[in-house]
């Protein structure tokens, strides 16, 4: 879905990516994740057509160039880290409004997929608040809304689960899994790992390059590199190692209750 | 410095259509070299409670003593400036907070403002930055250039460089990565026991608030519905008000709930091992 082939990209004259390669494939979730400050937004910014590249990338086999920019962006839908960079309106309506309206949707479309996207995400009851007084996890929520309310064919999320609260981030993680089951590719960039459990594979990146890739077992079992770069397995990861070092189990087990069931038969 | 708050009210909009109560009969101490973490789904009333406490707005009935000084409506605070500079407030987006061009400048500050005669503000500086693990390369680079990391430090830095009594940090957590997050733990830790200050943390990332603080409020629509030591809150059923329990805590209450086992209370993966290893053998 979205091909990176030698990437080269300078900013300031700082050299941020040398020649990297990845692959979003299409329907599947990949997560990319780094500690702060690694490159990722960069990528994203590129990905979004803000800034210019050496290299090819090709979104939905349309290369990434400044006469296809319009067509691509119609393609993804994308929520950055900030919440307050990207608000333009008066009214969450009217705000998450702003891309069908750019798009020219008919008005009565136009509320009816805000009614019908609003619900989903359990926001309906603020759409005529001011985005400005909300809380950051509320307008997340409504980021999230801007960017899926045109059903883009792929969604990019730059730390925006890590913005949410962990209640919500729980509830939001599995509206994820139902839109990527009907069809949605979706490209989660995070530094937190417990992020990565709902995807299909996991890029990891440092200093602009690619440290690991794989599946999340794959990715999972290099406790070693993932330690150099500051992260923690996640828990039920973490747990069922242990356990597996006791012989108390045989496999990781994602699950927390089937993990009880399973260790007191 | 002890924190009291004695039968506090916050009204907002008082006496107008808009009139709402947010806060109501919240009687609370936050206790010397203590931490204490504030949880509540948003709209609770957290960030209205720390704003209380540096008098940022006053209790619209009932009062909040900081050490000998009383907030109340009745009675004006004189040297307000003397109480703040008692309260290091760090925000929830630091990058909100700053306004300098340089670290440096962004870290002196608090000591200027306060118009204390700070002597080598210079060395102060480069503590507080070694505080939170940054070092002297930094002072001349741009606040908001850093990463997000960097910038939550930073702004803990500008806090802790004019040496507060009282902590307060509003969502220190979001947006840190791992590595970040296990710093800050150690900062925090190293606030309550090397330099004896009293800590208050709002937020709702409770597998953190697990491993630093020692007790914790849940508020609900402005009021304290559960206080107390730690475990007792977390074991209580927190979904019901939008919170997530720390994994830990709600891996042992499943086993006591499904298994009817008791394996006890750990902030930590490794003791709550033992206690496994312990019980399934």
């Amino acid at each position: 879905m979205i091909n990176i082939k030698n990437l080269e990209f300078k900013y300031h004259n700082k050299l941020i990516f040398n020649n990297i390669t990845l692959n979003f494939e299409k329907g599947k979730i990949t997560s990319l994740i780094g500690p702060n400050g690694c490159g990722k937004s960069t990528l994203v910014k590129i990905l979004v057509g803000l800034y210019r590249y050496n290299g090819s990338i090709i979104i939905d086999e349309i290369p990434l160039l400044k006469d296809n920019i319009k067509e691509i962006r119609k393609k993804l839908g994308v929520v950055f880290t900030n919440p307050d960079n990207q608000f333009v309106a008066e009214t969450v309506m009217d705000d998450i409004a702003f891309t069908l309206e750019n798009m020219n949707y008919p008005k009565i479309t136009i509320r009816k997929k805000i009614e019908e996207i609003t619900k989903y995400l359990g926001i309906y009851d603020i759409l005529e608040y001011n985005p400005h007084d909300l809380n950051s996890n509320q307008k997340q929520l409504v980021n999230l809304a801007s960017a899926l309310v045109h059903e883009p064919k792929i969604l990019i999320l730059d730390e925006a689960l890590t913005m949410l609260d962990p209640y919500d981030k729980e509830r939001i993680m599995i509206i994820l899994k139902e839109l990527n089951e009907k069809g949605l590719t979706i490209i989660n960039i995070s530094h937190d790992i417990e992020d990565t459990l709902i995807s299909d594979k996991i890029y990891v990146m440092n200093d602009g390059k690619i440290i690991l890739e794989g599946t999340k077992e794959e990715v999972y079992k290099e406790e070693n590199i993932l330690h150099s770069l500051g992260f923690d397995l996640p828990f039920m990861v973490e747990l069922s190692n242990r356990l597996k070092f006791y012989d108390l189990i045989d496999n990781t087990v994602y699950d927390m209750e089937e993990l009880v069931d399973i260790l007191w038969k | 410095m002890e924190v009291k708050f004695n039968n506090v009210y916050y009204v907002y909009n008082e006496k107008t259509p808009l009139s709402k109560m947010v806060l109501g009969n919240i009687n609370t101490i936050f206790k010397e070299e203590k931490i204490t973490g504030i949880i509540g789904k948003s709209g609770s009333g957290k960030t209205t409670l720390i704003q209380l406490i540096n008098a940022l707005i006053i209790p619209t009935k009932g009062n909040v003593v900081v050490g000998k000084r009383i907030i109340s409506k009745t009675k004006k605070i004189k040297d307000i400036n003397n109480l703040r500079y008692q309260i290091g407030l760090v925000f929830q987006m630091p990058e909100e907070q700053f306004f300098c061009q340089t670290v440096k400048e962004e870290i002196e500050f608090g000591m200027k403002y306060f118009k204390k005669s700070v002597k080598n503000i210079e060395k102060h500086i480069s503590d507080a930055l070694l505080m939170v693990e940054l070092n002297d390369s930094y002072l001349n680079r741009n606040p908001f250039t850093l990463s997000s990391g960097e910038m939550r430090k930073v702004a803990i830095a500008s806090v802790l460089a004019f040496n507060p009594k009282i902590i307060i940090l509003d969502e220190p957590t979001i947006g840190l990565d791992n590595k970040s997050k296990n710093n800050l733990i150690k900062i925090i830790k190293l606030l309550k026991n090397r330099y004896k200050k009293t800590v208050i943390i709002v937020s709702n990332d409770t597998d953190f608030l697990l491993q630093v603080v020692d007790h914790v409020i849940l508020l609900d629509k402005g009021r304290i519905i559960y206080e107390g030591n730690k475990y007792d809150v977390f074991k209580q059923d927190l979904e019901k008000y939008k919170i997530k329990r720390p994994k830990i805590i709600e891996f042992e209450q499943l086993v006591l709930q499904k298994k009817n086992i008791k394996i006890g209370y750990r902030d930590d993966i490794n003791d709550l091992m033992k206690d496994v290893y312990r019980y399934v053998k």
